[in-house]
């Protein structure tokens, strides 16, 4: 019933594991598969060169729903990692490598090293906001979304994705730069650019300052970008932003996801969130009449 | 992040200090919370006070402990916590084994041990005399206290493993807890489990969130996150942490291996 296909990639429910969470073994993304029951998953953001990122506290909870965090792509490089998915496959679920880069040659070295490791995909990382010229400083730009997609997209033969933020004034325009340049898939969106002050002290609570909001507090606003690019773009769309439920899930589809991905929803439902979402999101169906998850993506156009 | 105050501060030895904070905790024995220093960093640290006003005791050996050494009585510092799954009182007959400043969570739970009526037995640790923690607070609630140095100026010359095989040859405890390097862990472990005690561990991994979603202190064979499925594992998991012993992860995720100091 929850079948779903994203290019070429098969999943037995449409649910990911969303870059930057649990990431950073292998035994750990295997974890998510085989107890958590998530469809695929995404490796955290990896580079040429290992990070240390930013200093502590990388990460605050907001009370009304969220979480604030700037790790500051911490990876060990994608040359340590090439053993992390290895083992990750054993899961039996498509592993996604997250790519960032600090030049598009840097993109190219990254997914290709990953391609040749095995993944099912590459996800571009042209989002993240907390780390000068890579990530978001790309995806803020259709221009340099579409050189770096297309020099990805002519270096490997995996599927591309293309992670958006939504931290720019037309996140549509973004999109359909990316599928201009032969992207296989979208995802939409990554944690909103915010900040916490600790009143007690008058600081920043963040070591970088500011950070990314990621949960329940911003599901209404990814589900809105879900929406419109799913109305401008042919390839696939995949929600991410505040997943947490069947609702929250179907709600994304219905937007016009083909895919949902899933973060911050761990920390309330714990690593088996997968697996209660699956269930939540087939009761769902079951009650609208639906066989096949298929049938409602973009059912709300 | 909750801001509180510092109540009181004890030096311990040369290096370390115990820093009583104004906030009032009831946390498990082993459980940690994460000390934040405005516009420096945070770290984890065990509480090596549980009960009351927290406390935790810390070495002065890298940017933020030296920082937090510079701190006076009034100072503020952020906490988040307690975190983590702690100790588990099991049996009658604990006997504790800590090295360095992994004393400290082992400590907590001498005071709780005591409170609950058990027999209490500690093997301590350290390079030198000076560096010993916590032999006077030990020996005032009751504990029996076998001290050991590297260097012979107080107890047994020698390492924690070698106090450890010389008691396991003439007593029998119902349950070891062991904190301190991993390599003198892992080496508890064996004796222990030799004689067929359960023993219980507290790791120390690379912690970053400390709410079991960034990932950082995953153990390698298990996948479990430290600061959410530990920091104390019971052996028989241990056994199934493939990286025990081998190696951790640093800030960048990348792997470095332990140096056997023997």
């Amino acid at each position: 019933m929850l079948k779903t296909e994203i290019s070429s990639i098969k999943l037995k429910t449409p649910l990911i594991l969303a870059s930057g969470i649990l990431g950073t073994a292998g035994t750990s993304l295997k974890r998510i598969v085989t107890m958590g029951g998530a469809g695929a998953i995404v490796t955290k953001s990896l580079g040429i060169s290992p990070r240390s990122g930013h200093k502590s506290p990388t990460i605050v909870k907001e009370e009304k729903g969220g979480l604030i965090s700037a790790i500051g792509l911490a990876n060990p490089g994608y040359e340590n990692f090439k053993d992390e998915i290895e083992i990750a496959k054993q899961g039996g679920a498509p592993v996604i490598g997250s790519v960032y880069g600090f030049s598009f040659r840097e993109y190219i070295e990254v997914a290709q090293g990953l391609e040749d490791y095995g993944v099912a995909a590459v996800e571009l990382n042209l989002s993240y906001p907390n780390v000068g010229k890579t990530g978001a400083f790309y995806g803020k730009h259709k221009e340099l979304s579409f050189e770096v997609v297309k020099a990805v997209k002519e270096s490997v033969g995996i599927p591309v994705i293309a992670k958006l933020t939504a931290n720019v004034s037309d996140i549509v325009t973004v999109a359909k730069s990316c599928e201009d340049a032969g992207c296989d898939a979208i995802t939409a969106i990554t944690a909103l650019e915010a900040m916490k002050i600790n009143v007690d002290t008058g600081r920043p609570v963040l070591g970088n300052k500011v950070g990314g909001l990621s949960g329940p507090c911003i599901k209404p606003i990814a589900v809105r970008c879900v929406y419109e690019i799913a109305k401008e773009v042919d390839v696939p769309v995949i929600g991410c932003g505040g997943a947490t439920t069947g609702e929250d899930a179907v709600e994304f589809m219905m937007a016009g996801a083909s895919a949902v991905q899933i973060g911050t929803g761990i920390l309330t439902r714990g690593i088996t969130i997968f697996k209660k979402v699956s269930k939540e999101m087939e009761e769902i169906l079951k009650r609208g009449g639906y066989k096949n998850v298929g049938e409602i993506i973009g059912i709300a156009h | 992040m909750r801001v509180t105050r510092i109540k009181e501060i004890r030096k311990e030895t040369e290096r370390i200090k115990t820093y009583i904070l104004e906030e009032k905790v009831d946390a498990i024995p082993g459980q940690f919370v994460m000390v934040w220093i405005p516009d420096v960093d945070e770290k984890p640290l065990s509480l090596s006070y549980h009960k009351g006003n927290m406390g935790i005791t810390v070495l002065a050996q890298g940017p933020f402990t030296n920082k937090l050494a510079e701190l006076r009585v009034g100072d503020k510092v952020g906490i988040r916590g307690p975190f983590g799954r702690g100790f588990k009182i099991v049996g009658d007959s604990l006997l504790l084994v800590g090295g360095g400043v992994g004393v400290p969570p082992l400590a907590a739970l001498a005071d709780e041990a005591i409170q609950n009526g058990k027999k209490v037995t500690a093997i301590v640790g350290a390079i030198t005399k000076s560096e010993l923690l916590f032999v006077d607070r030990l020996e005032n609630i009751g504990v029996r206290v076998l001290t050991c140095t590297d260097d012979g100026t107080c107890g047994t010359k020698g390492f924690t493993t070698d106090v450890l095989r010389d008691i396991l040859k003439k007593e029998k405890f119902d349950q070891c807890y062991t904190c301190g390097p991993e390599i003198m862990m892992l080496k508890v472990l064996y004796e222990a489990k030799k004689k067929g005690i359960p023993t219980q561990i507290s790791m120390e991994r690379y912690i970053k969130c400390g709410i079991g979603i960034c990932g950082h202190c995953i153990v390698d064979g298990t996948g479990q996150r430290v600061c959410k499925e530990g920091p104390v594992f019971r052996d028989v998991d241990v056994e199934k942490i493939s990286e025990f012993g081998k190696y951790h992860r640093d800030a960048s995720g990348t792997k470095i291996y332990f140096r056997n100091r023997k």
